[in-house]
């Protein structure tokens, strides 16, 4: 573990236990602690990555691999986006403070899995997290958010104990459960049977959690049913930590580009592929918003899988920024679906239309984050699909080079349809519906900033990825 | 000594697939939770197992007591679901489950 990094788990725990006391009275003050908790650490992460030194010294400040550090400011962004959305979201919530608390524990477990050295503490933090989120997604006790929860509990358990038992596999072959171990045991030679089972097991564990293709069920049903701000923060940011974090880990560790693992690798690539084709073919037929961009989620991860199956360097960095763009462009777009669920009392895409006009910051945000998706250049999502798609070429991967150009259509096609829905169009729906307030349109304008932001400084982030992750990984 | 330990795996995958049997077959969500329940056994049985075979007993043991500690919080917040879901729909029947769909 970073050592640095570790008051990025310990403050959020604080604060998560100073709330229930200090908001006792005023549940107001709930919401002020945990922004401005989140808020300090995402200028302290944003000064360590954007320092302008760091071109000068070639990275050679940043601590670790990189990728923990890109990681953390991830969550931080998108948790910040989150909660000072729904302090304006809600209203009177009756249950504030243990909202607001179970949110900064969900922000310190992501930031211990992404800072973890072992697959042991992984699986802790990760069994934290998922706790946490059961929580979360009850928040409003409606029956559909109930039960999107069970669904999410009965797939997500049964992962867990995938997990275990590849964990003892590893015990048994590699003698330990730290990455260390596992470096030192690939650079033995290829590795045995037992040793493969445990990886593709755990690797089975984390596909579930985070819900690649055959294992997508509970995706949709647990961003539909849940409270629309907490649904925002499961697509942004909660699935990817808890399932794809850890997949690219592995392919980091195993090396599969080397091709030593190479059923492994084949079987992570063949489902990015069906997860991409699965997700992008659900939601072109989908009537609900919210569960549109649920099966959008699913085609993009599709997308992450894939690079990480490839496992070369440059893949690897591909799939991490792609990892960083989603993040951005769902948040954005599923804080546009619960402003929208706010403002016309439905998530309904064949109620609504012509809101254009209407709610003209909520649909050019909207705009701006689905050309992310799509890989419209020069926003973010290009760059990193591009990305994708060279180092699939290169890596020999032709077929599913084009596959995944092809989709990167469809995704463009159905985001299309559902712009035209709810935003252009007739205007009959739109009478009496006004835009939401400032506050709750700031993260999402904050968030399509960061969109064009990274897009137009491409070469930074570039070099960012290149100097820290992709040469540091030689192992 | 290596004799008893593929008896060991005989009987977690056996006890793997009982839990797995049970979630798949009962309706009942309270029944499904015990299915884990059981599934989770074999996993810390596969644990302490391969621990004693690589005469890395302490290590599995630390490892043992943090997942009981672990496990009780999920079925913890489980149960809690169930029995939220209880008061809500008046059921534990799954097939009652199907509000989302699309």
């Amino acid at each position: 573990m970073e050592r640095g990094l570790l008051a990025y788990i310990l403050i959020p725990l604080l604060s998560a236990i100073v709330i229930p006391f200090a908001a006792r009275n005023k549940p107001r003050i709930a919401d002020i602690i945990a922004n401005v908790t989140l808020l300090a650490g995402l200028a302290n992460m944003a000064y360590l990555l954007l320092n302008p030194s760091n071109i000068a010294e070639s990275f050679s400040n940043i601590p670790g691999d990189g990728f923990s550090l890109l990681m953390v400011f991830t969550i931080y962004l998108v948790a910040l986006c989150v909660v000072f959305f729904s302090a304006f979201f809600a209203g009177p919530m009756a249950n504030r403070q243990a909202y607001f608390c179970l949110m900064l524990i969900s922000v310190a477990a992501m930031c211990g899995v992404v800072t973890t050295s072992d697959f042991f503490t992984l699986y802790i933090y990760i069994e934290v997290l998922a706790v946490t989120s059961f929580a979360l997604i009850t928040t409003d006790d409606t029956s559909a958010g109930l039960e999107g929860a069970i669904k999410y509990f009965l797939l997500t358990f049964p992962a867990s104990v995938s997990i275990i038992v590849g964990l003892s596999l590893l015990l048994l072959s590699v003698g330990g459960f730290s990455f260390e171990n596992v470096k030192m045991f690939m650079s033995a030679g290829s590795p045995d049977g037992a040793a493969l089972f445990g990886i593709g097991l755990i690797l089975l564990g984390f596909l579930i959690k985070a819900g690649v293709a055959p294992f997508h069920a509970w995706v949709p049903d647990a961003y539909q049913g849940s409270f629309a701000p907490v649904s925002t923060h499961l697509a942004g940011i909660v699935t990817k930590i808890s399932g794809i974090y850890a997949i690219i880990r592995i392919s980091m560790l195993m090396r599969f580009s080397e091709g030593e693992a190479q059923a492994l690798a084949g079987t992570l690539m063949f489902l990015g592929m069906l997860s991409i084709a699965v997700g992008a073919i659900a939601a072109l037929r989908q009537k609900d918003l919210k569960r549109m961009l649920a099966f959008s989620s699913i085609s993009q991860l599709g997308y992450i899988v894939l690079a990480a199956g490839l496992g070369t360097p440059l893949a690897l960095i591909a799939a991490i920024f792609h990892l960083f763009n989603h993040a951005t462009f769902k948040t954005v777009l599923f804080l546009n679906s619960a402003s929208l669920e706010k403002a016309a009392g439905t998530t309904d895409m064949d109620k609504m239309g012509g809101l254009e006009h209407a709610m003209p910051w909520t649909s050019w945000t909207s705009v701006i984050a689905l050309l992310s998706t799509a890989g419209i250049p020069p926003l973010s999502g290009f760059w990193s699909k591009l990305l994708i798609i060279v180092a699939l070429w290169a890596g020999g991967a032709k077929v599913y080079a084009l596959l995944a150009l092809l989709f990167s259509i469809v995704t463009l096609a159905y985001f299309m349809v559902m712009q035209k829905k709810i935003f252009f169009g007739k205007k009959s729906a739109a009478a009496g519906i006004s835009e939401v307030s400032a506050p709750m349109l700031a993260p999402v304008v904050l968030m399509s900033a960061v969109i064009v932001a990274v897009g137009l400084l491409f070469p930074y982030f570039y070099a960012y990825l290149v100097e820290t992750i992709a040469k540091r990984m030689i192992l | 000594m290596t004799n008893s330990f593929a008896l060991d795996w005989y009987f977690i995958a056996l006890i793997l697939f009982i839990g797995l049997y049970c979630m798949l077959v009962s309706r009942s969500l309270l029944r499904q939770l015990i299915g884990l329940e059981i599934m989770s056994k074999a996993g810390l049985l596969a644990v302490i197992s391969s621990g004693a075979l690589t005469s890395n007993l302490s290590l599995a043991q630390a490892v043992i007591i943090t997942m009981i500690v672990i496990e009780v919080v999920v079925v913890a917040a489980g149960l809690a679901l169930l029995a939220k879901n209880f008061r809500i729909n008046k059921s534990v029947d799954i097939w009652n489950l199907k509000g989302l769909k699309g």
